[in-house]
């Protein structure tokens, strides 16, 4: 049921991509290339995995290990750090988006790596296209991340020095 | 007991009381395969499938993966002072540009060159 559910989820978020008319040579082609692509995008897979462990465990240690304590720290202290809690509500938000994108991204990778190429180039193609545009979609809650850090960062500093004026 | 007797006693079973034992044996293969599914079902959908390196399409990067956790988390209490700042700083300066160094997830790798060589299709 719960996988189901998951399932229903990814499929939903997934990008739907129009199947592509190609060319008898650009098929020739296909056929040609996708077994050398075939071992690439394994070794992607594998090496992606490991991408998401790292920069999840990275993400996650920001929030959890250095934006949420400070915040405490701040409201504890009954100082006003609500520009502080917004970044760092930003961050959660845009990390739970790059778990869910990676989620699908990763889904539509391990499609792509089931189709036999050999049997199904433009079906093949098609879902190295879909595989993109998910990656991409990654790529972009990783910019995302990196660019509400900084913005969390300048907060900081604004907020450092409105305490060292005050004092 | 003898054997006669336990035979006179069998036939005054229930059908049930005679195979209440492979029932149960039943029932617990039944029930063990239903929780096996929905713990499959949650490590899938749940994304931790994905981060498991210890699956065999894995192997190859398993032992580059990081350490769970490699610096203590910033105090939640205590004073808003000079040194507060310094302190967390420094910490989140030097996780940031950690992260900021590695290049996630681009898109140039599944560039459709990659099956068609020498650009964009031609469509029909």
């Amino acid at each position: 049921m719960f996988g189901a559910l998951a399932v229903s989820k990814i499929s939903e978020a997934q990008v739907q991509t129009p199947p592509t008319s190609l060319t008898d040579d650009a098929i020739k082609r296909i056929k040609g290339n996708c077994t050398e692509a075939q071992a690439s995008l394994t070794q992607l897979h594998a090496s992606d995995a490991l991408l998401r462990v790292t920069l999840g465990q990275l993400y996650e240690s920001i929030a959890t290990k250095l934006m949420t304590p400070l915040n405490s720290r701040i409201v504890l202290n009954k100082l006003d750090g609500s520009s502080l809690v917004s970044a760092a509500a930003t961050y959660e938000q845009q990390l739970g988006d790059f778990r869910d994108d990676y989620q699908v991204y990763e889904q539509s990778l391990s499609d792509l790596l089931a189709i036999k190429c050999q049997d199904r180039p433009v079906g093949y193609f098609d879902g190295l296209t879909k595989a993109r545009i998910n990656r991409e979609k990654v790529h972009d809650d990783v910019e995302a991340l990196r660019k509400t850090s900084r913005a969390y960062g300048d907060n900081f500093e604004m907020f450092a020095r409105k305490q060292k004026d005050a004092s | 007991m003898k054997h006669s007797e336990l035979i006179a006693e069998a036939k005054h079973l229930s059908g049930w009381q005679r195979h209440k034992f492979l029932l149960l044996v039943g029932l617990t293969i039944v029930t063990a395969l239903f929780l096996v599914t929905v713990a499959m079902s949650l490590y899938s959908s749940s994304g931790t499938a994905q981060l498991d390196l210890s699956r065999p399409g894995y192997k190859s990067v398993r032992g580059q993966a990081p350490e769970r956790s490699d610096f203590d988390a910033f105090p939640s209490d205590g004073p808003i002072d000079k040194d507060t700042f310094d302190s967390f700083r420094k910490i989140y300066n030097s996780r940031t540009q950690k992260a900021a160094k590695i290049d996630g997830f681009s898109g140039d790798v599944l560039d459709e060159k990659l099956l068609l060589n020498d650009g964009v299709p031609q469509q029909q």
